[in-house]
């Protein structure tokens, strides 16, 4: 298996290393962090909180722009430039194709990660900051960071599986922002009295990935401990639900008729 | 191209590109002039619901409580000191903020003394400030700087001292909560608007502060405390040169002829005191130090 979808996930990360738009956003991103410290002067009391929760939400959200408009192109590009024939008329199956894509794009990810966390520790340490025991949670908030675009990556590809990539996008988008509202319809569900509505609200509640729980970043800038139980409670629930869209995606990809 | 070509459009670029900088800034200049006006005016808030903003912020809450914090800040230092302001969107900046990230220390605690400083310094609302940092307090029970912020409150700006004793001795009891609380709160509770109370209560918000604007507002108060402290002192002795002259001494050399004092009393800053016709020592007009007004002093000994 591995043989089929390490080449794929290299040259996935290869071909997304060559696009220049990726350093675009790498380095807008650092900008960002850098102007956390700017922020920091004009404002009160808040000069180490605010570059942990600016550069986080950076991380997070140049981190998913990538997840989603890389993500949606993964297929659709290949079936364009048609250079997924010459790819499928290979030893390979279809849904190690669809793996390799995945994982490749989640190599860069990572890649573009680590170089964002370096951005942030330095302007950390610039404004004085030292790393305590309590900054643990920072590195963990990354790691939650990336178990999300894990999830919304997944989401991208099983959408460009059968549908174009601005549909894809929109799809992806929706879904997202849902998801970060999860707990808003739980409470729904909580306090109505309708059978029907407590039934879809429910549904609701388990279908749509949840990406609220994936948001540390507050008790992060605050230096408060997350709970080692939450780490791998999270961890779990990305990887099953990545499982999933990558069985579905999977089952679309190989009926897909490319002709 | 020809290289003449080339040459002279390098030439073009060269004089036509700080001129047309030039003429750029000009016209910026013209339009600040122009904006100046309507652009003071646009302090409102598009939204006053600290929930609204949440489910707008789309999860990166924290990041927008930093920028509301930043916001109330910056609000607040644009209107110190102005009459005309009455510091309108302060407290809806602080309650977005804080709805946004409970847990936003600076904003409690900052925002505490924005809203209770009276006008131009600040809303002159310490009602809100209490609810503000009984917020911060419920969000955070273990913070005794938030209680620390509330006595605090509730002794300098409301003289309401069995509230603020009160405040010292709950904040007393957290865990890890210095012993000094505990002083605070039998001193205020026995001897509430007295100087040497409020001299302690500065002097530790002076010692603990991080920030540098606090720690100056407190040694401007601290200078005044000691002002307060000299005047008592010397209105005493005018009064015991009443006693023997029959009348209050003109100055300070007086006091000095009379052996009452040795060497020209001063002010904090440097300032020598104005004595009164009717005994009473007051600052020099000329020098910047300033008395804290309203503390009540009940039989306040001589320091």
């Amino acid at each position: 298996m591995s043989a089929s979808v390490g080449p794929v996930a290299v040259n996935t990360f290869r071909e997304a290393v060559r696009d220049r738009v990726l350093y675009n956003l790498v380095l807008f991103a650092l900008l960002m962090i850098g102007a956390a410290i700017l922020v920091g002067q004009i404002s009160i009391g808040i000069e180490q909180l605010v570059i942990v929760n600016l550069g986080l939400s950076a991380i997070s959200l140049f981190g998913l722009v990538m997840s989603i408009f890389i993500g949606v192109g993964l297929v659709y590009k290949e079936i364009e430039k048609r250079t997924l024939y010459s790819l499928l008329a290979k030893p390979i199956h279809r849904w190690q194709f669809l793996v390799g894509k995945y994982a490749g794009l989640l190599l860069t990810l990572a890649v573009n990660t680590a170089f964002m966390t370096l951005g942030l520790a330095a302007a950390f340490f610039y404004v004085g900051g030292r790393f305590e025991h309590a900054n643990l949670s920072i590195l963990i908030a990354i790691y939650f960071i990336l178990l999300e675009f894990a999830l919304v990556t997944a989401l991208a590809l099983f959408f460009s599986c059968f549908s174009t990539p601005m549909l894809s996008t929109l799809f992806t988008l929706a879904i997202y922002v849902t998801g970060v509202f999860a707990p808003d319809i739980r409470s729904i569900s909580e306090f109505t009295n309708n059978s029907m509505l407590l039934a879809v609200t429910r549904a609701l509640y388990f279908l749509i990935p949840n990406f609220h729980d994936f948001n540390v970043i507050a008790v992060a800038g605050h230096g408060e401990p997350i709970p080692f139980s939450l780490v791998w409670q999270n961890t779990l629930y990305a990887g099953l639900y990545v499982a999933l869209l990558l069985v579905a995606a999977s089952a679309v990809f190989s009926r897909r008729n490319l002709k | 191209m020809s290289s003449a070509s080339q040459s002279r459009s390098l030439w073009m670029a060269a004089a036509g590109v700080p001129l047309l900088l030039i003429a750029l800034a000009a016209v910026q200049a013209k339009i600040d002039a122009e904006t100046r006006a309507f652009s003071q005016e646009n302090d409102q808030l598009l939204l006053h619901s600290g929930a609204a903003v949440r489910r707008l912020s789309l999860g990166y809450d924290a990041l927008a409580a930093d920028i509301y914090w930043t916001r109330a800040v910056q609000y607040y230092g644009g209107h110190v000191g102005s009459h005309n302001s009455d510091f309108g969107q302060l407290w809806p900046l602080l309650d977005i903020a804080t709805t946004l990230d409970p847990k936003l220390i600076a904003a409690y605690h900052f925002g505490a003394i924005f809203l209770s400083e009276p006008p131009p310094g600040g809303s002159g609302r310490a009602d809100l400030a209490v609810q503000l940092v009984r917020r911060g307090m419920a969000a955070d029970p273990e913070n005794y700087f938030l209680v620390n912020d509330l006595g605090f409150v509730y002794y300098w700006y409301l003289r309401d001292y069995p509230a603020a004793a009160n405040a010292y001795l709950e904040g007393s009891k957290i865990r890890n909560a210095p012993a000094w609380l505990k002083i605070m709160a039998a001193l205020v509770a026995q001897r509430g608007g007295s100087l040497d109370t409020s001299r302690m209560i500065w002097t530790e918000i002076y010692n603990s502060a991080q920030d540098e604007t606090v720690r100056e507002r407190a040694l401007v108060t601290l200078r005044g405390l000691r002002a307060l402290s000299d005047e008592q002192l010397l209105d005493q002795l005018a009064q015991q040169y009443k006693s023997r002259f029959g009348r209050f001494p003109a100055s300070a050399g007086e006091l000095r002829e009379a052996g009452l004092i040795r060497g020209n009393p001063a002010d904090p800053a440097g300032y020598p005191y104005v004595f009164g016709s009717d005994g009473k020592t007051r600052l020099d007009p000329q020098s910047p130090v300033r008395i804290p007004q309203g503390l009540q002093l009940p039989g306040e000994q001589s320091p």
